[in-house]
């Protein structure tokens, strides 16, 4: 199984290191470190992994504190809450478009409102969008993992908390957050998720062909898996195998890298 | 919460409790709003699906008099039509049928690798252990890339681009890392006192796996399989790239086109579009709000217990 699984990574790192003479070297990767839109791409995915994580973590302790308050109802709010969860990224990349969604908004906000109209194609606006409707997808595996975290927590330290006077917040912050953020599953599932944003790839194509981006690279929606495929797919490039080959490899090394360093940091692959 | 305004205690109680009322007031407020966060969208592809747009009501002049008689002038037509057209007239229970089977062979293939090496890295001091560890998060670290573009030149050249098999195989490489993770994490949350009492009546390690431990944990296999489905349902790049007319699923359906029977581009409508997202979207919705409670006990890592 370990040989299937692995070959098209042998046969990936094979294909990368044929030059365009048909020897053997390092060729492809001098062409790879000059091409300005492979390091447009990467700055991309690392801003949109790290933005998207980022608002992921927040929604999910948002909907993680709002689920502790003993709320009638919980189980449906609970329920509604997960609903993102099963979305296809690809139908996210719908539901967060600018047809589904913001026209709507603009609507109301310039009938009802009277504010003037806001360009829905700048990237200042359309990134954060892309990034909090990656986060939107999975904030609510973020919540079900911090709702268990808060279940395995000794009920002691809340009624302590309590004697003292705590309110709701002061105990969310002083007690729910730090046991969350020091769980190694929290960390764990965190480090996953950065990772998994590093590959997005299904919301940033939805937004190129919504702001008109589909036929060319470089630009502010090209993700790393986006690139990668354009180069692939758009004719005009003449379906350059060997470069791709040697860009996914790069990044298998710098993903690999990063994340050995993050779990090393967190401790959570050795221990069960 | 009982003992919120401690501090303040000279306060009468009719201002105490009109602090919770409005404390109460706030909360559902944020939690209606986080609802209308999470299911808002959906609600409006569903909307579009059936015909509806809710665009001239937000603008507020959805109805204007005309002639003194009020006249819609707005864009709710409902309709069921790109429903049925989605599900009778073109080939969307086709898709669902590749989906489904696709889905089916790679979860029964990362199960039957899964569940060994889950147990091993739950349970047995082997030498190694964490390098299969490692090994996994390369392979869940790997860009797509790294396996579509072989896989698409070896498929084409041996026969296997457009089957089902093929899929599933490169699926695989996405989800067998979660599900190795997450049946990890089932398999360690079986106290080590069952295996310990299994070992004393001298049950070999083979033995003590198929008879006491595996029973046990049946259902964190069953919400294993489960979230990869979804997942697999729910994937677009390698279904896209290795999926030709034969083998397209939902996912990749949905974008280009549900009524394509062969791989080209062509424009799609946008409330088939809509209709066909939200078709899709409900067999996934429906496992997710089944399992969502044992969801996070896989990813435990078989500490929260």
């Amino acid at each position: 199984m370990a040989v299937i699984e692995f070959y098209p990574i042998a046969d990936s790192v094979y294909l990368s290191l044929i030059q365009s003479d048909g020897q053997l070297g390092l060729g492809v990767y001098r062409t790879m470190v000059s091409t300005s839109a492979f390091w447009n791409a990467m700055n991309i995915s690392v801003l949109y992994s790290m933005t998207s994580t980022f608002f992921a973590v927040a929604i999910g302790l948002a909907l993680t504190f709002i689920l502790g308050q003993n709320l009638r109802g919980r189980n449906v709010f609970e329920a509604f809450f997960v609903f993102p969860l099963a979305a296809a990224p690809i139908v996210v990349g719908v539901l967060w478009s600018p047809a589904e969604m913001w026209d709507d908004i603009q609507t109301f906000l310039h009938f009802i409102l009277h504010l003037p109209y806001f360009n829905e194609l700048t990237p200042a606006f359309f990134f954060p969008v892309m990034t909090y409707a990656e986060a939107w997808e999975w904030a609510p595996l973020i919540m079900l993992v911090c709702l268990s975290i808060v279940n395995s927590t000794p009920k002691a330290i809340y009624e302590a908390a309590d004697v003292c006077g705590a309110s709701a917040w002061q105990k969310f912050r002083t007690i729910t957050v730090p046991m969350i953020m020091r769980s190694p599953v929290m960390q764990f599932v965190v480090v996953l998720r950065f990772i998994d944003a590093m590959r997005a790839f299904e919301i940033p194509l939805t937004w190129s062909s919504w702001v008109g981006y589909s036929a060319t690279v470089g630009a502010p929606v090209d993700s790393l898996s986006l690139y990668l495929y354009k180069l692939l797919f758009i004719p005009t490039f003449g379906f350059p195998v060997n470069l791709v080959s040697a860009m996914a490899v790069t990044l298998f090394g710098v993903t690999l890298v990063g994340a050995a360093i993050m779990f090393r940091l967190t401790k959570t692959i050795g221990g069960s | 919460m009982a003992g919120q305004n401690a501090k303040d205690s000279p306060q009468p109680p009719n201002g105490r409790s009109r602090r919770r009322l409005w404390r109460r007031v706030v909360l559902y407020t944020v939690a209606v709003l986080f609802v209308l966060n999470s299911f808002w969208p959906i609600l409006m592809m569903a909307l579009t699906g059936y015909g509806i747009d809710l665009t001239p009501i937000f603008s507020g002049k959805a109805v204007t008099q005309v002639a003194g008689v009020p006249f819609y002038s707005g864009g709710i037509f409902p309709t069921p039509a790109y429903y049925i057209y989605a599900l009778i007239t073109v080939d969307f229970p086709k898709l669902m049928e590749n989906s489904l089977i696709i889905a089916f062979i790679s979860i029964g293939i990362a199960l039957l690798v899964g569940i060994p090496v889950g147990y091993i890295l739950a349970r047995v001091p082997i030498r190694g252990r964490n390098v299969i560890a490692y090994l996994l998060l390369a392979l869940r670290t790997a860009s797509p890339f790294l396996v579509i573009l072989p896989l698409y030149i070896t498929y084409t050249r041996i026969g296997l681009y457009d089957t089902y098999s093929g899929v599933a195989l490169a699926e695989d490489m996405l989800i067998l890392t979660v599900v190795v993770w997450m049946l990890r994490g089932f398999f360690a949350d079986v106290p080590k006192e069952i295996y310990d009492a299994a070992a004393m009546f001298g049950r070999s390690e083979a033995q003590i796996f198929r008879k006491v431990i595996l029973p046990i944990v049946i259902p964190g296999i069953v919400v294993t399989a489960l979230f990869g489905l979804v997942l697999v349902w729910n994937e677009f790049l390698i279904e896209e790239t290795l999926t030709g007319g034969a083998t397209k699923t939902v996912s990749v359906g949905v974008w280009s086109g549900v009524g394509d029977t062969v791989a080209v581009a062509r424009s799609v409508g946008w409330d088939d579009l809509n209709a066909a997202g939200a078709l899709a979207f409900i067999p996934a919705v429906v496992v997710m709000l089944a399992i969502r409670r044992y969801l996070a006990r896989g990813f435990s890592l078989g500490q929260a217990r």
